[in-house]
């Protein structure tokens, strides 16, 4: 019986010390969000990061993107993607602060969130950013507005040069 | 024609009709019609190109549409020009006279009415070719304008058939319209 408690007592820690949060983060990340809007009807932001832990392991992350929380997937040994997608209209420019948590931070996300309070005063384990440079939306001079104006001023001077002889 | 009982026209009456008539010399009206055929044609690559119809399905359509363009289009043109020769012919007069008699000064043996003659001749074969020209370009401008404002704009929400008939059809109905205006 002793020796059993011993067991237990041993195999708890050596858990606990396995499941160990990672400590002393280093990241890496690269982002792509859509340039071109014309052929589009949503935006799409995702970003690709690499961790490192100093100590510890991380299995499953969540991301803050602005109050929304969203999965993170692994795709690789340590290599983690987040990414979702905004209408053109409501699309955010410039950079997109991206807060990332660990289980124990998605558990003290999910009790401030039923507790109704702010979700920003929770710190992350790391956070990386997507900077969006805003995307093309056709060009700003259509090209039907041109033919139309350039043969408006044609048709103009025909006029005038009309009336100009019939008077 | 000359009334019953009169005398026939004279060919220096007959020329001076011709001058005032709104006919056209068969030179001039195939002029006229070459031009109102290609500037109708036009339309079709814009539709084609850019609005995108069907162009096998619209084959009949681009016919029809192009041949009655032509045609008003080459009234408008006739019009236009009899507005404008005898205006031009008023205004380019001093300047065709000051010319000739510059020319013909030497000329000691042509006579008073001869000169006079060839001035009227010159002055109306200027006033012709400048009216001519005027008329094409005047005629021209107008119809490309209205059919892109037209075709890109007012009948947009109409399928491209549509809006190639009725984008084309009334802006060469208008143009022969207005043409029959004197001012």
């Amino acid at each position: 019986m002793n020796s059993l408690c011993h067991v237990l007592v041993l195999s708890v820690l050596f858990y606990t010390g396995y499941c160990e949060s990672c400590k002393n983060v280093e990241v890496s990340s690269k982002s792509f969000t859509t340039q071109d809007a014309t052929i589009v009807t949503n935006i799409a932001y995702i970003s690709e990061f690499i961790v490192k832990c100093g100590s510890g392991s991380l299995s499953h992350t969540y991301a803050d993107v602005d109050g929304t929380i969203i999965p993170v997937f692994e795709v690789g040994p340590s290599t983690f993607q987040v990414s979702w997608t905004e209408d053109i209209k409501n699309a955010r420019r410039g950079e997109v602060n991206i807060r990332l948590f660990d289980e124990d931070g998605y558990t003290a996300l999910r009790k401030a969130l039923r507790a109704g309070e702010e979700i920003s005063s929770i710190s992350p384990l790391f956070a990386v950013s997507i900077y969006h440079p805003g995307a093309f939306n056709g060009p700003w001079l259509k090209s039907e507005f041109l033919a139309v104006a350039l043969s408006v001023v044609v048709a103009y001077l025909a006029l005038s040069s009309r009336s100009k002889l019939l008077s | 024609m000359p009334a019953k009982g009169s005398k026939p026209f004279t060919k220096e009456e007959e020329l001076l009709l011709q001058d005032f008539s709104r006919n056209v010399t068969t030179k001039s009206s195939a002029l006229f019609y070459g031009n109102a055929f290609i500037v109708s044609a036009i339309p079709i690559w814009l539709f084609w190109r850019i609005h995108m119809i069907d162009v096998y399905g619209s084959l009949l359509p681009f016919l029809f549409v192009t041949l009655a363009s032509t045609y008003l289009i080459a009234i408008a043109y006739r019009n236009t020009k009899f507005t404008l020769k005898h205006k031009i012919a008023v205004k380019r007069e001093d300047a065709v006279a000051w010319e000739l008699n510059k020319k013909l000064s030497e000329d000691k043996k042509m006579s008073k009415k001869e000169k006079d003659e060839r001035i009227l001749w010159k002055k109306n074969e200027v006033a012709d070719f400048e009216a001519t020209t005027f008329s094409i370009f005047y005629n021209n401008a107008l119809y490309l304008a209205i059919v892109i404002f037209a075709s890109f704009y007012l009948l947009r929400t109409f399928s491209p058939l549509i809006n190639y008939i009725f984008s084309v059809g009334t802006t060469a109905s208008l143009l022969a319209l207005l043409s029959t205006g004197s001012k």
